[in-house]
């Protein structure tokens, strides 16, 4: 059987820049007709060479950073868009749920907007008619469904339009980040209404999400866009994993540009940090569990007495995982001014895979800072093994433990 | 065309539940709800007739306010269906953006709102040939394959004016300003009769008279207002002569608004 969505070298580009005044393309057109082309406008590919096919029940995850082609993609899926090259085939009924309540009229009442909606999104009316009070109870609305919708709260229109949208027998779901809706109670409802949806009726779905451990989740196969183009596909738990790993790239990129927190007394300065391998050579990464070193040149402008460096590291967030001071060495050293290079030696870090930031502090004999600065270096925690165990993610310190109870097989 | 009609087929509910839609948002917190549908024509049709008492206007017995009425009715349905049906894509980005079906159901829409205001025109009408102690005849017969062509020229305009004005918002500014100048190339205000006396009886053009007449007559408003009034007030047949250069002019020119329509449509969702 043929795949139920076809997508062969989807690119869509769009072209930068303003709207183009009736006067220009005029002035183009006529030049055209005298055989030039003065058409120059630069374009963006927001879609560049896509291909892959969907089988019929699969449930796929659609990630990405924003701007990657995800909404894009979708659009074309769901005919709202035509491809600049390429073809896409779609076989079957789509319902875009590509935002809850796009056809939502304000004037109207609940009620009169569940038959509305039901029809823009091709549902016969007798089906809506045999479905409205399953609609109401789901939305909550209770008593206020014959109310006008413009006097309802904004949590109440995405309830009814989450409950409309989700009703539809289509072949094809397409959802666009609209599983965040409503309070914490109603989210709990939606997601478990999209399980069932995708579960037990067997029909083909496409999500698009940030929330990539609902992605990770729901889906059985996962593409990463990045920049227009498909750079992962395949199944959840290695996609996602590659956009956790994507996700961290990027942070770090962006420590050059954005500098490091610094507040500095300018008696010292932290001229380099570094992450060591097992060899002493600076690395950007180091494996789950092993040692982490931690390499600091500084500067100093004067004899520095009996000094207190603080080393620890934090989240990307900024939420300090590890510090430790030399205070704790109860041992009287002093650094003449100059240039020098000490080192913190972590065995096992504990923490999970991820990027990480490096905070260093130097307070002399006074209590005063002479140095304080976060994100001073990035650097990544890479999984053991390639094969990470199921949700390996959620979770935050890796420790040793022992088991029990396991008879063997 | 066929797929037009196809489409108009298997989205008549969508289409249904959005011109309900229009009309229920229109006139939902007015108090005097559809009665607004009518207020113009009558209100133009009082007009009309104060200045008719000033200037003769010939109207073959018939009394003027039901002429220049029953000459407003087709009149205004059309203006309207072509101005709203021009708005009809711009005015939609939320669906259009969010969701596929053919587009041409906005403009279809547009004339389906329409259609129910005109109905309502009916009632006033009929209160007037009541007044008038006028009886319809079997050429009322006509008044729906009228409507229906007047539709079709509607549509003409529409469908390439509403994806034109996706382009260009010039479109929708325009509109209501040649609409209301082709008011005055129609005969709303007079009769038809009026000008095939002058041109075709009188020749009051000389050598041109002739052809003036069919040129005037390929606005396809001319042979639809003047069929309107023959078929319902006067009991008799639609004027085919003055009928026939509008027909061959919307027959041409609908499909290529049309087609327009359909090639325009696959970038409404980027360029909008």
């Amino acid at each position: 059987m043929a795949p139920i969505i076809e997508v062969k070298h989807l690119t869509k580009e769009y072209s930068l820049g303003t709207l183009t005044s009736a006067k220009d393309t005029l002035r183009h057109t006529l030049a055209k007709l005298r055989g030039k082309n003065t058409w120059h406008r630069e374009n963006f590919k927001a879609l560049d060479d896509i291909n892959f096919a969907v089988e019929k029940g699969e449930v796929i995850g659609i990630i990405g950073h924003n701007g990657a082609g995800k909404s894009t993609l979708l659009k074309h899926l769901a005919n709202i868009t035509k491809p600049t090259h390429g073809e896409v085939s779609v076989r079957g009924s789509v319902a875009p749920l590509i935002e809850v309540g796009a056809g939502i009229n304000p004037e109207l009442t609940g009620r009169e907007n569940i038959f509305l909606n039901g029809a823009i999104l091709g549902i016969p009316k007798a089906t809506i008619r045999d479905k409205v009070d399953s609609i109401i109870d789901f939305s909550e609305l209770g008593k206020f469904i014959d109310t006008p919708v413009k006097r309802y709260s904004s949590g109440m229109q995405v309830k009814l339009g989450f409950a409309i949208a989700t009703s539809m027998d289509a072949e094809i779901l397409i959802i666009d980040e609209v599983l965040a809706v409503g309070d914490l109670a109603f989210q709990r409802k939606c997601f478990n209404r999209m399980e069932e949806l995708i579960h037990q009726q067997g029909r083909t779905v496409l999500l698009v999400s940030h929330n990539i451990r609902q992605v990770e989740r729901m889906c059985s196969r996962v593409i990463l866009l990045n920049q227009g183009q498909i750079i992962a596909d395949g199944d959840s738990h290695s996609t996602c994993d590659q956009f956790y790993q994507l996700n961290n790239k990027t942070i770090s990129g962006q420590q050059d540009n954005s500098t490091a927190r610094i507040t500095s007394s300018g008696e010292v300065n932290i001229e380099q940090v570094d992450i060591l391998d097992e060899n002493d050579e600076p690395s950007e990464s180091i494996i789950e569990g092993s040692t982490l070193k931690i390499r600091i040149r500084f500067t100093s402008e004067k004899k520095l007495t009996q000094p207190e460096f603080h080393i620890g590291t934090h989240t990307t967030d900024f939420i300090y995982l590890t510090g430790e001071s030399t205070a704790l060495l109860k041992k009287d050293f002093s650094f003449p001014a100059g240039t020098h290079e000490i080192e913190q030696h972590i065995p096992n870090y504990p923490l999970v895979p991820g990027s990480y930031g490096i905070r260093v502090a130097v307070i002399d004999q006074q209590g005063r800072v002479l140095f304080h600065g976060e994100s001073l270096k990035f650097f990544n925690v890479t999984a053991k093994t390639d094969n990470a165990p199921l949700q390996d993610e959620l979770r935050l310190i890796a420790t040793n433990v022992a088991w029990k109870g396991m008879p063997s097989s | 065309m066929i797929s037009v009609a196809r489409n108009l087929f298997n989205y008549r509910e969508l289409i249904l539940a959005l011109a309900k839609k229009n009309i229920v948002v229109r006139y939902k917190q007015a108090y005097l709800g559809l009665l607004w549908a009518v207020i113009k024509p009558v209100m133009l049709m009082l007009i009309f007739t104060l200045v008719k008492s000033f200037v003769g206007i010939e109207t073959n017995d018939i009394p003027y306010p039901i002429l220049t009425f029953a000459a407003l009715m087709p009149w205004i349905f059309f203006q309207e269906s072509a101005a709203e049906g021009v708005n009809s894509i711009t005015s939609n980005t939320a669906l259009i953006k969010k969701i596929y079906f053919p587009r041409e159901v906005f403009p279809l829409t547009a004339m389906v709102t329409k259609l129910v205001e005109l109905a309502i025109g009916f009632l006033i009408l009929a209160a007037l040939m009541i007044y008038y102690q006028m009886l319809p005849t079997l050429q009322a017969l006509w008044v729906p394959l009228i409507i229906f062509y007047t539709m079709l020229v509607a549509l003409t305009i529409s469908l390439f004016g509403s994806a034109l004005n996706v382009y260009y918002r010039d479109v929708a500014q325009a509109l209501p300003v040649l609409l209301s100048l082709a008011m005055y190339a129609s005969p709303v205000i007079y009769p038809l009769s009026l000008v095939k006396t002058k041109l075709l009886d009188e020749q009051a053009a000389g050598e041109w008279s002739n052809a003036l007449y069919t040129l005037y007559n390929i606005n396809p408003l001319a042979g639809i207002i003047d069929s309107f009034q023959r078929c319902l007030l006067q009991g008799q047949a639609p004027d085919f002569n003055s009928l026939l250069p509008g027909f061959i002019a919307t027959i041409v020119l609908l499909p290529l608004s049309y087609l327009y329509f359909k090639k325009a449509e696959d970038w409404f969702a980027d360029i909008i």
